[in-house]
């Protein structure tokens, strides 16, 4: 933070909330000057963490990870109020025996801020040299000697095995959001510790200024607990409340889309795929392989898909990911390929090349009947019915085969071992046979074909086929010496079936390779979903913003469509702006009038949106504005009544207006390299359109890659923090605000000149203060939900952090379901 | 479920991990060991392993790397790399792991960031592909198969690199010519798409002079001298054939899951035998001539088909019946009940062969893609290091029929191509950065570390302190012995390039290859001539699988960029 290329302080502004800014601060919670602080600072001393720094030093001796010395165990200097209360909670659930009974020894750790610093810092360090397309490679080693590399930010907590409490924590957190989004470890990491360190120096100044309370240690401890309580309640609060309201309104308007839509049909516009899988291997896997590697999975998805929406292809190929794809290890990477058609990871155990009308059948038992079945008994009376039996078998196996061959059946799948007889009687009939199947591979060809599998009769010797199917081709492939079972499927699905090969000179290169493939596909399914955002409007609040009032105004006149101008203009009169007279319906009228002189200044109206950047009479055209387009979109039938009302030179003259702007899909031209990103720049309208129809971030949202969803936030977070009235909303606002601009410091770390962060940073604001089009100085996307999960998860980890105050160390057993809840978060 | 009861043991992490002492250390000695082996004149190496079994001497980068025991991290990426390269090519192994070692080392002592090398090396070796891909490659030869010139070139260079067969100049040319012998074996005559080549089967002869190797159409199935003697007179006519893949011992398989009461009195081997025996009676009417089984055969049933005049052989074991399958064109049976008739196949003739001390029976293939190479040589670590050898010159052979190229061996290659880059990198820096960031000064770096990679690649195949010379003409590979005088006359102290194709009598300029010299430009397109005389002279080229070669390019590269892109290694101690 206080590095001299602290962008913050080149530009004026001050991470974290400052005590000159806040005075009052200590009027908000009573116990926030902090003297435990100086207590816990001798608790930890600070030496035994510069050891673990040395990650950020570049220091190239090996550091022990986690530092548990780092975080002594033993004797924090209180008597520990808490602890009855805390032992009585663990009584209640399993009785255990507590180590924080016994006083002087207890195995109790005070939580602190300071602490959990501590730990985030530690672990910063490691994740951020993987971050952004700047980012190296992680060797991991398994104990069974094999070695991985990844730069995948769950894999990497996982493999570090940390035992400190708070990072347990907050690993258990992050595989919590990774297994509901699949994204963004490394940012919650960065982001993590960048709240914490602003949580951090906002005590650190109270304490200064409050040093000479003299207070008794405990209660001091119990007042620290309030605050910390406070201030999680206010994040919980802020999330929950304020944050949606704030996506919602401000950010929406700087959406991309992925889809193309032109039409009501969503149409994939592959060129925005291609920027956003890039940008998202580009964090995933090595620096070379990035572009290839999203170029396959591009080429992949859109062989896969028939129809123009890819969502079924999406879930399945999430699904059965394992299955869909082949590693061959020994070729280099650039040799991976798709092939069509579905690869099993078998070889036939017959093969009978066949062309034609090939058919397909799925087996799940022996198809050879046995002496005895289980639990029962075959008893053998002499030997010629012993043979007759045998003889029995032979031909039941045998007339089975020459069955499925009269069905045109030349191709029998079996998820189990077929024996040699079965084997034998199919190569006579000419049926290649793939068996030992694993049942995820069949219920995928199930899936595809939609085919059940066949049924043995008991008893006559006739039996019925239920269901077959026909497939194109079944040729044997070999890859790399190894021979795999190739079906060309004719699929029932929109899934076109395909298959990755993927190729790499190491085992833990492809895997990795692998891993980040299905991230992508999982990102993706998560991208092409709708999100509800649970954001309360709050209607009747004058002390608020003034946004969500226009807003409801706005609600109003869509829900009566058939008002004419001026009542919107009553409507808008009576709530939203305190201060409106007949100036200003003039005002309004020439804003009308405006829009008939050329679509060029509608243009600039559009993205001017935020309050205090603009002069009041502008600010209220602008609100008039968004009034009206959402009605003269919906209500296009109505249109004839509004030119029939009072109002009709005004209406008519907006028109045409507002037709221009609602069409204006605008090529925004990303980065230097000349790129065109054809994406549908959203024009307010239909943002705002869709706010009304529910709060939701609509499906294939996307935002420039390089912390531009970061820069955006951080902006409307500090102008909602400058209106905004109450203490906690803005002590939280601004403490996210700094801590989000985390993630473009680092991505921008290694670069210099006009491409520093500062700089960037001082151009992000300059447009968004003059209201230009955000323009991206990278070529890529990402996901704005995704994004959002991480935030709104971190807030959740971070409010779990702060709510605990003393973590006790249990020297017993873990029960067997708790036991399996933490294995399974830790394997994610 | 007790591990999971134990506590985890904290991980190490380890950050920049090629910068310490110690990994360089491992690094360098890794790299002494594999450079000492490269090349015709390699030093052998002799693996014994302290806990018993046998002691190996070898030079080949399989063995080797299969027997040392890797355990730094980073060290183990780069042997399984080359393991795995080795696996799907079967040669260039040390090339590759030399040269991905060299690359490693060079790129360090440049300082330029991971970014910035990674991309550049990428760079470079797409601009080495498309040149040994490209038309002007100065350092390729197109395979002719009309002769088989080119072809006996490759295979013997490859029995040359491997010292450790311990093989003198006339057991090479005849081992090479054996092996090609056989690999034109497997091709089949008719040739349809898609080809599928046949089998070489090689057969132990351990013991032998080498000379001794033979090789031989259809399959030799070792028997002992008793059953040799029992063997019916020979027939002239054609034999009909069956082959059995299910047992022919009698024993009662799968019951099934349930339990099977069986009545007092009531003998089930004597059930199973009269099934057996009606089998036998079936092929007698059928007039079956040899039964192959892959398991055991019940005695009695052999004795009853002893006594109708047919030849049965039992254990054949499961790695010989596809070949069997294909030489006689029969279907392994499975059943003990009926045979269909079409499962029968047929050979031409056997005989009883004796090879050493060893009985065979060779069964003799109408026509057939199936053949065995008895390969013999002294001792059984020089046995298995020959066999290893013909492997990948059969694997080799097979991977330059898909791809017909060879490219020059003995370190032209690799001096014509750094010579190559140095020239562009100096002429058209353009045609080598992709607009990617880059400056001239970084390829610049870049490029000599990567050529010096590939030149002290070349240098490691001098072993016994030579120097080595590059010509300023074609920019080929010259080994000269230690200690030239100051003043010498090269072309008379040196007589042909590393790969045979120019000698030193054609008015050439030479340098030393470890001294600094501006870059020149060096002759693409080898020239027609050259490769005609050579052809004709006694003297043989040394030629490498292009295949091979370029692969195991790319995995030396693409394992560099990996190592070097490291920022941690996160050891699990557990």
């Amino acid at each position: 933070m206080k590095s001299p290329r602290d962008p913050g302080k080149l530009l004026g502004f001050r991470p974290g909330a400052d005590p000159g800014e806040l005075p009052f601060l200590s009027s908000w919670v009573p116990g926030l000057s902090n003297p435990t602080r100086e207590v816990q600072g001798q608790a930890f001393p600070p030496s035994e963490f510069v050891k673990s720094s040395g990650f950020s030093n570049r220091e190239a001796a090996p550091v022990r990870l986690p530092v548990h010395s780092l975080l002594p165990v033993s004797s924090p200097p209180f008597p520990l109020p808490v602890a009855p209360a805390a032992l009585g909670q663990c009584r209640c659930s399993d009785g255990c025996q507590v180590e924080a009974v016994s006083p002087p020894s207890s195995m109790a750790v005070a939580v602190s801020v300071k602490t959990a610093l501590q730990v985030a810092e530690v672990l910063e360090a490691i994740v951020s040299r993987c971050v952004g397309p700047e980012g190296r490679q992680v060797l991991c080693t398994k104990p069974t000697g094999e070695v991985l590399l990844s730069r995948d930010g769950g894999r990497l907590l996982q493999a570090l095995h940390l035992d400190h409490p708070i990072a347990r924590i907050i690993v258990a957190c992050v595989s919590s959001h990774l297994k509901k989004t699949g994204d963004g470890a490394k940012t919650f990491i960065i982001f993590l510790c960048h709240l914490l360190r602003g949580l951090h120096t906002i005590t650190e100044k109270e304490k200064d200024s409050l040093i000479s309370e003299n207070i008794q240690t405990f209660e001091r401890r119990w007042k620290n607990c309030c605050q910390w309580k406070f201030i999680s309640q206010a994040l919980l609060t802020f999330q929950t409340q304020i944050l949606d309201g704030i996506m919602d309104q401000y950010l929406s308007r700087h959406f991309l889309s992925v889809f193309s839509s032109s039409t009501k049909e969503r149409t994939l516009c592959r060129s925005s795929l291609v920027l956003l899988l890039e940008a998202y291997f580009c964090g995933r896997v090595g620096r070379n392989n990035h572009k290839f590697i999203s170029q396959l999975m591009c080429d992949y998805f859109f062989k896969c898909m028939t129809s123009e929406n890819g969502m079924e292809v999406l879930e399945l190929v999430d699904d059965c990911f394992v299955e869909l794809n082949v590693s061959v290890i020994g070729l280099p990477v650039s040799d991976s390929k798709i092939i069509d058609g579905l690869v099993l990871h078998r070889d036939f155990s017959v093969y009978c090349p066949a062309d034609g009308d090939i058919r397909v059948a799925v087996v799940r038992e022996i198809i050879q009947p046995v002496f005895s079945t289980s639990r029962s008994e075959f008893v053998l009376n002499s030997e010629a019915q012993f043979q007759t039996s045998q003889i029995w078998i032979m031909e039941r196996t045998k007339s089975i085969m020459k069955y499925l061959l009269s069905q045109n059946v030349k191709l029998l799948l079996s998820t189990v071992k077929q024996p040699d007889l079965v084997i034998y009687y199919a190569r006579l009939s000419g049926i290649s046979v793939v068996d030992c199947l694993s049942s995820e591979e069949v219920s995928l060809i199930q899936r595809i074909i939609s085919l059940s599998p066949f049924v043995l009769p008991q008893a006559s010797l006739q039996c019925e086929i239920s269901d077959t199917a026909l497939v194109k081709f079944c040729k044997p492939l070999i890859l790399r010496s190894k021979r795999y079972a190739h079906l060309g499927l004719i699929s029932t699905c929109t899934f076109v079936p395909h298959c990755i090969s993927l190729c790499g000179p190491v085992q833990g290169l492809v895997e990795q390779h692998e891993n980040a493939l299905h991230g992508a596909f999982k990102m993706l399914r998560q991208l092409f979903k709708d999100f509800d955002l649970n954001y309360v409007k709050k209607a009747n609040d004058q002390n608020d913003a003034l946004r969500p009032c226009i807003y409801k105004n706005n609600r109003k006149s869509n829900q009566v469509p058939k008002i004419g101008n001026h009542s919107i203009h009553r409507s808008y009169q009576d709530t939203g702006i305190k201060n409106s007279d007949k100036l200003e319906k003039t005002q309004y009228l020439k804003a009308h009038s405006n829009l008939v002189v050329s679509d060029v200044e509608l243009e600039t109206y559009i993205p001017c949106l935020t309050l205090k950047m603009m002069p009041p009479d502008r600010v209220q055209t602008d609100e008039i504005w968004r009034c009206l387009p959402p009605e003269n979109k919906r209500i296009t039938d109505d249109y004839e009544l509004l030119i029939e009302s009072n109002s009709t030179r005004n209406s008519l003259t907006e028109n045409p207006g507002i037709e221009i702007s609602y069409e204006n899909f605008q090529v925004t031209n990303i980065a230097g390299k000349g790129s065109m990103l054809p994406v549908k720049y959203k024009s307010l309208d239909t943002c705002i359109s869709q706010s009304f129809c529910s709060s939701s971030i609509p499906a294939g949202c996307v935002l420039p890659v390089g912390g531009t969803f970061e820069i955006l936030l951080h902006y409307y977070l500090l102008s909602y923090a400058e209106r905004c009235q109450q203490l906690e909303e803005i002590v939280v606002s601004k403490l996210i605000a700094s801590a989000l601009l985390g993630i473009p410091k680092i991505l921008y770390k290694p670069k210099k000149g006009s491409h520093s962060f500062p700089q960037i940073y001082l151009r992000a604001l300059h447009t968004l203060q003059t209201s230009q089009p955000m323009i991206s100085c990278q070529a890529g996307l990402e996901s704005v939900t995704g994004k959002y999960h991480v935030l709104t998860s971190v807030l959740q980890c971070l409010t779990k952090i702060l709510t605990i105050d003393l973590i006790m160390n249990i020297k017993r057993q873990p029960l067997k379901n708790c036991d399996q809840d933490s294995e399974d978060e830790l394997q994610h | 479920m007790m591990s999971c009861l134990e506590a985890h043991k904290p991980s190490l992490c380890h950050s920049e991990p090629l910068t310490t002492e110690k990994v360089r250390a491992k690094l360098t000695v890794l790299k002494g060991v594999l450079t000492s082996c490269y090349g015709p004149f390699g030093r052998l190496k002799q693996l014994h392993n302290g806990m018993g079994g046998s002691v190996c001497t070898t030079s080949q980068s399989t063995v080797l790397l299969r027997n040392l025991s890797v355990t730094h991290p980073i060290l183990k990426i780069l042997t399984t790399a080359v393991q795995n390269h080795v696996s799907c090519f079967s040669d260039c192994g040390l090339f590759t792991a030399i040269l991905c070692c060299n690359l490693i080392e060079n790129v360090q002592k440049t300082e330029l960031t991971a970014a910035t090398t990674i991309k550049l090396n990428k760079h470079l070796l797409n601009f080495c592909i498309s040149y040994l891909r490209s038309e002007i490659c100065g350092c390729r030869i197109p395979v002719d198969f009309t002769s088989t010139q080119i072809l006996l070139c490759l295979v013997r260079s490859i029995l040359t690199s491997k010292p450790a067969c311990m093989l003198t100049r006339k057991e090479v040319d005849h081992i090479s010519a054996l092996i090609l012998r056989a690999f034109l074996h497997t091709i089949p005559e008719n040739t349809g798409e898609p080809i599928i080549l046949g089998k070489c089967i090689i057969v132990p002869l351990k013991g032998q002079r080498v000379t001794d190797s033979t090789v031989l159409p259809g399959v030799l199935i070792e028997m002992s001298v008793q059953l040799m003697r029992m063997l019916p007179a020979r027939k002239s006519s054609a034999l009909k054939v069956a082959l059995f893949a299910t047992s022919l011992s009698g024993d009662f398989s799968d019951p099934g899951e349930g339990s099977v009461v069986v009545s007092y009195g009531v003998s089930l081997e004597n059930a199973v035998l009269d099934q057996l025996i009606n089998i036998g009676r079936q092929l007698v009417s059928d007039r079956v001539d040899l039964v192959l089984c892959q398991k055991v055969i019940h005695p009695s049933l052999k004795q009853f088909l002893s006594n109708h005049h047919i030849l049965a052989i039992d254990r054949v074991g499961v790695t010989l019946m596809e070949p069997l399958s294909k030489v006689t064109g029969a279907q392994p049976i499975g059943s003990l009940g009926p045979v269909s008739p079409s499962s029968y196949g047929n050979a031409k003739n056997w005989c009883s062969a004796k090879f050493g001390c060893k009985h065979f029976f060779h069964l003799i293939p109408n026509e057939a893609t199936v053949c065995s190479l008895l390969l013999c040589n002294r001792n059984d670590t020089a046995w298995d290091e020959l066999k290893l050898t013909c492997q990948t010159a059969l694997h080799v052979l097979q991977l330059t029929i898909k791809d017909p190229w060879v490219l020059l061996g003995g370190g032209c290659t690799e001096t014509h191509l750094a010579a190559y880059i140095r020239h562009m990198t100096h002429k058209e820096p353009g045609s080598i950065l992709q607009d990617d960031g880059c400056t001239q000064a970084e390829l610049q770096l870049i490029a000599e570390a990567f050529c010096s990679a590939l030149e002290s690649l070349a240098g490691s195949l001098e072993h016994d302190g030579g120097e080595i010379l590059t010509d300023m003409k074609h920019g080929h590979f010259w080994s000269v012995q230690a200690g030239p005088p100051s003043a010498v006359n090269w072309p008379d102290l040196l007589s042909r390039c590393g790969c045979g194709v120019y000698s030193s009598q054609e008015e050439l300029t030479w340098s030393f290859l470890r001294s600094t010299h501006h870059p020149f430009v060096p002759h693409t397109r080898l020239p027609q001539e050259a490769l005609e005389i050579t052809q004709q002279s006694a003297h043989s080229l040394t030629v490498d699988c292009l295949t091979a070669k370029l692969s195991g390019l790319k995995v030396a590269v693409e394992t560099a960029n990996l190592i070097l892109d490291l920022a941690y290694v996160i050891e699990d101690k557990n």
